[in-house]
């Protein structure tokens, strides 16, 4: 798995759109010949992600607006940004 | 809605700078005029409400299309996510920041080989240099870049060398695609097909770099799939999830589908995207697994592969419905391993190439 620096501010990469499916509703991903359906808070941390605010903002902002404990909110976090940092979905600026 | 098309390959023109042997367009190009701008705008709208989330931009080459930028502003208008397919001649820095403004989301410029000499002489044109140049404004513009490589015997023990030159150009995917042997590629077969050995040791490379450049970019191995013994799901399935509209208006389940005799294919100066769809006849024949014959029927691999190919089974054994002659179980494999002893025996020799002619 990719390594997760929550001091880095994730985006999303140049030839990725966030959009929602008109026909199913379900937030996705579009890239070359790909689409990624995102759950729920794939969605709400990838909203976030605009180059700007950090890894640990993301996850302040996020705790605000949800009721879970810290640790298991940020493996949530690691986790999601990890799989897209490996698909080549987000990038991290430092 | 059961059946829903999620990408949409808009075959801009027919004309092309390049003349490569493998060409997907037909050998036979359909009569009519190329749909103007406004056809196309109304195409895409359509093609959104239906669904589809992806519009690829092809030809021929879109290029020679003057009106490209407009299609994609409408493009992008109707919500589409629209990738240029491009041969990259004629490709500047002035159309690239046309095309950027207009909201172009990625370009993919084919290359035929890494080496100049070989490259220009499968193109059949000076175009090599030119596309390095033009790789190089993508990535300065900042638009994201994919290539794509079709391989054959006299390209794929290069792969090392292609992949360094994607490497080399900063891109986001490469799509390394064995010819499929259709339209042109099937006449320059005897030419064109690698060898067993070939194809192992590409495969071999294809894999070690997948795992190498992973998290750096995307690498697509598309295998040949004369060398396998189960076909290919093509286009995932027929009227499942694809559609062509060509340069004359023509809608397409597959972009080989007019190689198919007795098929007729209804238009979009006629019909709705959305009638053509879900109503032809056209769309219907392959649908699903009641058209089966056996040995399809009854596998149970069925729902996977969808019985293969249907223009390659059209091509090689006269019916469209039959079962993909690469398929292991089917009464004409023969055919396939014919072509395949042919080139085992063959050394590379070359009675030269039938190069791609502009309708």
């Amino acid at each position: 798995m990719s390594h997760v620096d929550l001091n880095c501010r994730p985006v999303l990469a140049s030839h990725v759109r966030l959009k929602i499916d008109p026909v199913s509703g379900d937030p996705i991903l579009l890239f070359p010949e790909g689409v990624l359906i995102l759950n729920s808070t794939a969605h709400d941390i990838l909203v976030l992600c605009d180059g700007k605010v950090s890894g640990h903002e993301i996850l302040t902002a996020l705790s605000a607006q949800f009721e879970v404990d810290e640790p298991t909110l940020r493996s949530d976090v690691v986790e999601c940004l990890a799989d897209l940092l490996q698909r080549n979905l987000i990038i991290f600026k430092s | 809605m059961k059946y829903r098309p999620y990408a949409l390959l808009a075959e801009l023109t027919y004309k092309c700078p390049l003349h490569c042997p493998y060409c997907s367009n037909p050998v036979r190009y359909p009569q009519g005029e190329e749909l103007a701008a406004g056809e196309w705008k109304r195409v895409f709208a359509e093609a959104a409400r239906l669904g589809v989330l992806h519009l690829g931009l092809s030809g021929g080459e879109p290029l020679a299309r003057h009106d490209l930028a407009e299609l994609v502003a409408a493009a992008r208008e109707a919500g589409l996510y629209t990738n240029l397919i491009t041969s990259a001649i004629g490709l500047d820095q002035k159309r690239l920041a046309g095309l950027q403004k207009a909201g172009l989301d990625s370009i993919q410029i084919s290359f035929q080989s890494d080496e100049p000499g070989q490259a220009d002489a499968i193109a059949g044109a000076h175009a090599h240099q030119r596309k390095l140049e033009a790789a190089r404004l993508v990535r300065e513009i900042g638009l994201p870049l994919s290539l794509n490589v079709v391989l054959h015997r006299r390209n794929i023990d290069r792969l090392e060398k292609i992949i360094a030159l994607a490497e080399s150009l900063d891109v986001i995917r490469l799509e390394l695609a064995n010819v499929q042997y259709y339209g042109w590629g099937y006449l320059n077969k005897n030419e064109l097909l690698p060898t067993r050995e070939q194809v192992q040791a590409a495969a071999a490379t294809a894999s070690a770099a997948k795992a190498r450049l992973a998290g750096k970019f995307e690498l697509v191995y598309v295998l040949p799939d004369y060398y396998e013994t189960r076909p290919k799901p093509c286009m995932q399935g027929w009227g499942q999830r694809y559609l062509t509209v060509n340069p004359v208006g023509n809608v397409l389940p597959c972009p080989n589908a007019t190689s198919i005799e007795n098929l007729a294919f209804e238009n979009v100066r006629k019909q709705s995207l959305a009638y053509i769809w879900n109503e032809s006849d056209c769309f219907n024949r392959f649908r699903g697994t009641e058209w089966m014959p056996l040995p399809c029927r009854e596998c149970p691999q069925r729902e996977i592969d969808f019985g293969g190919c249907r223009c390659q089974a059209a091509l090689l054994t006269g019916e469209a419905s039959a079962t993909d002659p690469v398929c292991e179980f089917s009464p004409h494999r023969d055919v396939v391993d014919r072509f395949l002893s042919g080139v085992a025996n063959a050394a590379v020799q070359s009675n030269g190439l039938i190069a791609r002619r502009n309708p």
